[in-house]
């Protein structure tokens, strides 16, 4: 009797696997694109080992976040390789959606009937940027301060309910040790939550699904396409770029460490070179150039409202799309990119 | 009518601030007229209106006597009067200071915590009794203190403020033909600006620094005798003064005569000590007296090798522990072990004026404990940074490795299914 | 049944190989992963305080038949003064599972809470499920201060 009896006696594996069977990766100049999501996959559980394993140590508090930090770094055995690999994965993880989001919106993958599976993914990324915002507070250093205080303060440029969002955000109007407590347990409680149930979503529809296909496959009838099955053929070529990927991040850690910094100070000036994260920073630099003014409006609500707009319509692609505009699309999507490249590099020449 | 009035008006308007603060007595009025048509190095009222007499309603005769309000009366005002006293002679100057100042009394009314004895001590001073043995060239009240523009000594622009001290005795005491048949020595002020208090006072503006009246005493100066040298330099350094008063040369220097504190340090031209004071080589302070050597050599040469091996140990635990920085690694710790170091490398430097070895290795072991804890941890660090990269380095290759071995399996598994698809 | 059942047995030897290999390796790197993190979940050695004497406070302020709890280094100490004005420094760590015991002033013994085991002013255990006694400290009375420092045996 093996285990697969065994369990076959219990549940139907048999189904499972001739349904797991049945995925299939198509064969083109764009496969190596489908790896994307899979190591966005494997950032994210890297971030949940390693976070796990330096909330073992870290104290929350404007007192002990700092001190705790610096103990892990430099007195726990391995600690200093859990940060560094952390904080290296946060940023690669930000990276590998982004660029994940772009290949499906490129390949248009997000057409019917894939909509909700664009929509949840829409709502990963805005989860892991929020991952990234609350996480580079906690370890209470003065770029961490005043990044998070730049960073709100946009919050509060939101009309209407900005008020209530700093409130909320802050835990108070100034950052403070309150605000620290609130990032942590958005950080670790309710945004992990948050997270693996719309992961849970996402991978269950791709799985119902199955793979998109190029526009360029969907002529051909489906014994003639090219394709490979993604149990175990996909799965293990998966398994080896997500190695090549640990390696990376290993070398990051060693020859790349974050530096810890100053603990924050409130009294202290603004360090100079302050700015937030490389992915907030096209947002943050589109404030900074904008006029104060932009007809009735205050420069920072026009900016504010300016990506709330282009997020919807980024987000409701799916439904605004009709075949007849598909270039148009294309072309919108290679400006927001290239605006977004743009505007990155320009705030970090300034 | 209406605009003699006016013009009249004006006048006083402008004459009312001109003549306010002006002392409204005979004397001055005359006087300040001679005084204006002077020379600037022979006026005598330049800054008589903020004198502190002045301020606090004295006139000219207070000090000088005569008639203050017989305006226009050359006779009636000095001449003819019985009280008036003219130009001071030295000794009736201090006396006639004293009068006031010596009144506790009297003095009350203006100052309940101000001293009444520098008459008294004058008279004790190198200067007072100089004075009364007929010496006129010696420093007399007004001579420190000024004489128509009195300022208290916490006014900075008094010639008796702290910093300004020095540069009003080097006055008369630099001058080698003032000073001929009195004082050999007319280097003190120079000495004194080259040394580490005049360059505290002078350059570095720092209060406490002393100043020649701090160690010779102000109204009852003079030089101090061999055997207090020890409690005033201890007022400040009074470790090394405890710990020199205990040691077994303390009671030798009285017997001989010698000044303490003076005979190593200096007097007015006390540099920053070097170690070296106690290595038997040209910088060394012993050989003066001891030199033969013998047992002093011995413990000089203990007590030297005792601070150089401090000194040799701090200089290569902070090499290490900035080479760790400079690496990267978190060793901001240890800079608390270095301090420790230093601190007793410091501790060390003072508990030699024991000239007790066992208490100053005593004294210094707490800092090579110090210096080898920060090198410990140095090591580590350092230790810690290779080893980083070694395990990086095995990672990568079982990782490359895993990859690889992974990349030929997955081929092998396709190629294999592809046969079987082919035939089956 | 295929053609390639002839070359079959070379072909599972190299299989074999590169699976073994395979398997080989995978251990290797699972480790690899594995061994730091096992590392990371035992926390670093406190350095020892080294601690020798504790000063108790002054004679006076101490008053008859009460107790104090203090810390010598990491280790808490049951200062007791008692009845006939002498005093006793104990463990406050008992021998059971490591509560912390008190004085009993009605009845001049030492109790823990937790199991009620009860200790004499010499320490021994008398009764209750502590198994061994408490280790003693020595007191000794400097200018009106009271000195607490390492007994024999602490």
């Amino acid at each position: 009797m093996t285990v697969n009896d065994w369990l076959q006696e219990r549940f139907d594996i048999e189904a499972v696997k001739r349904f797991a069977a049945k995925k299939q990766v198509p064969i083109f100049y764009g496969t190596v694109w489908y790896y994307l999501g899979g190591v966005s996959l494997f950032l994210f559980i890297i971030q949940v080992l390693t976070g796990i394993l330096l909330a073992l140590y870290y104290q929350p508090g404007s007192a002990t976040a700092f001190e705790s930090v610096k103990f892990i770094v430099s007195k726990v055995e391995f600690g200093w390789l859990m940060r560094e690999i952390h904080s290296w994965a946060a940023n690669l993880f930000v990276f590998a959606i982004f660029l994940h989001m772009f290949t499906v919106f490129f390949s248009k993958a997000y057409r019917k009937p894939r909509e909700l599976t664009w929509f949840t993914g829409m709502v990963l990324l805005g989860l892991a940027m929020f991952f990234g915002f609350s996480g580079y507070l906690l370890p209470w250093n003065e770029l961490a301060y005043f990044a998070t205080k730049v960073g709100t303060d946009i919050a509060g440029a939101v009309p209407f309910i900005g008020d209530f969002l700093i409130k909320v955000l802050r835990a108070g109007d100034e950052v403070s040790g309150a605000t620290l407590t609130r990032f942590y347990s958005i950080h670790t409680a309710i945004l992990p939550m948050i997270f693996i149930i719309f992961l849970a979503v996402h991978l269950i529809m791709i799985q119902v699904q199955g793979m998109s296909i190029p526009l360029s496959m969907e002529g051909t009838p489906a014994n003639k396409r090219k394709t490979m099955p993604f149990f175990p053929n996909f799965v293990i070529r998966d398994l080896i770029v997500w190695l090549i990927i640990l390696n990376v991040i290993a070398l990051l850690a060693v020859f790349f460490p974050w530096e810890l910094g100053l603990k924050a100070d409130s009294l202290a000036s603004a360090p100079a070179g302050i700015r937030p994260e490389w992915y907030f920073m096209f947002m943050f630099q589109t404030l900074k150039i904008l006029p104060a003014h932009m007809w009735i409006l205050e420069g920072e609500v026009f900016g504010v409202l300016m990506f709330a707009v282009g997020g919807i319509i980024w987000l409701l692609v799916p439904f605004l799309e009709k075949p007849k505009h598909s270039k148009l699309w294309f072309w919108f999507g290679v400006t927001i990119l290239i605006y977004m490249i743009v505007l990155t590099v320009w705030g970090y020449l300034v | 009518m209406k605009y003699l009035i006016l013009v009249t008006l004006f006048f006083q308007l402008i004459a009312v601030p001109m003549f306010a603060q002006e002392p409204d007595d005979a004397c001055y009025q005359c006087h300040i007229e001679m005084d204006i048509d002077q020379d600037d190095e022979d006026r005598l009222f330049t800054n008589y209106l903020n004198d502190i007499h002045v301020e606090k309603g004295f006139s000219c005769a207070d000090c000088h006597g005569g008639d203050p309000e017989a305006f226009d009366d050359e006779d009636e005002s000095m001449w003819d009067n019985d009280s008036y006293l003219g130009e001071l002679s030295a000794k009736d100057e201090i006396q006639m200071c004293g009068k006031c100042h010596s009144d506790p009394v009297f003095m009350r009314n203006y100052s309940v915590s101000v001293s009444v004895d520098q008459e008294t001590q004058y008279w004790t001073s190198g200067h007072g009794i100089a004075l009364k043995k007929g010496n006129k060239k010696v420093a007399t009240c007004t001579d420190c203190h000024g004489v128509h523009g009195i300022l208290s000594v916490e006014n900075p622009n008094s010639k008796v403020y702290d910093s300004t001290v020095p540069k009003t005795c080097s006055k008369c005491h630099s001058s080698e033909s003032y000073m001929a048949g009195v004082l050999e020595s007319t280097d003190q002020y120079d000495e004194y600006v080259k040394s580490v208090h005049g360059n505290a006072l002078l350059e570095k503006k720092d209060m406490f620094a002393p100043a020649c009246n701090d160690c010779h005493g102000n109204h009852g100066a003079s030089p101090p005798d061999v055997s207090s040298i020890n409690e005033i330099c201890g007022t400040c350094h009074a470790q090394n003064r405890d710990l020199f008063q205990n040691s077994h040369l303390s009671e030798a220097f009285l017997k001989e005569g010698l000044p303490q504190c003076e005979s190593c340090h200096g007097n007015h031209n006390i540099v920053k000590p070097s170690d070296d004071f106690l290595n038997w080589g040209s910088a060394s302070v012993c050989v003066e007296c001891h030199e033969e050597g013998g047992k002093a050599k011995e413990m000089a040469g203990t007590l030297y090798q005792i601070i150089d091996s401090l000194k040799i140990n701090l200089d290569s635990a902070k090499t290490l522990v900035e080479r760790a920085e400079i690496k990267g690694m978190e060793i901001s710790d240890l800079y608390f072990n270095l301090e420790d170091a230093h601190n007793a490398l410091i501790h060390t430097r003072t508990s030699i004026h024991s000239f007790n070895t066992d208490f100053v290795r005593e004294t210094a072991t707490p800092g090579m404990v110090a210096s080898e804890e920060a090198k410990t941890g140095a090591k580590a660090a350092l230790d810690e940074f290779d080893y980083r990269r070694k395990g990086l380095f095995v990672a990568s290759f079982i990782i490359t490795l895993l990859a690889l071995l992974m990349y030929i399996k997955v081929k092998q598994v396709e190629a294999h299914s592809k046969k079987d698809g082919d035939n089956g | 049944m295929s053609i390639s059942q002839k070359s079959k047995p070379q072909l599972t030897s190299r299989r074999s190989f590169l699976d073994g290999l395979l398997t080989f390796t995978l251990l290797g790197w699972l480790s690899a992963m594995i061994y730091p993190v096992f590392r990371f979940l035992v926390p670093p050695k406190q350095p020892d305080l080294n601690v020798s004497s504790l000063d108790a406070g002054f004679l006076e302020a101490f008053k008859i038949n009460t107790s104090k709890i203090l810390r010598f280094g990491r280790k808490p100490v049951l200062v007791v003064r008692q009845k006939s004005g002498d005093f006793k420094a104990l463990s406050a760590t008992c021998t059971h599972l490591d509560c912390n015991v008190q004085y009993k002033k009605d009845t001049e013994q030492i109790w823990c809470a937790c199991h009620n085991g009860f200790y004499d002013m010499e320490g021994r255990n008398i009764s209750g499920p502590p198994p061994k006694p408490l280790s003693q400290y020595q007191v000794t009375v400097k200018d009106e201060k009271i000195i607490i420092t390492r007994g024999e045996g602490v």
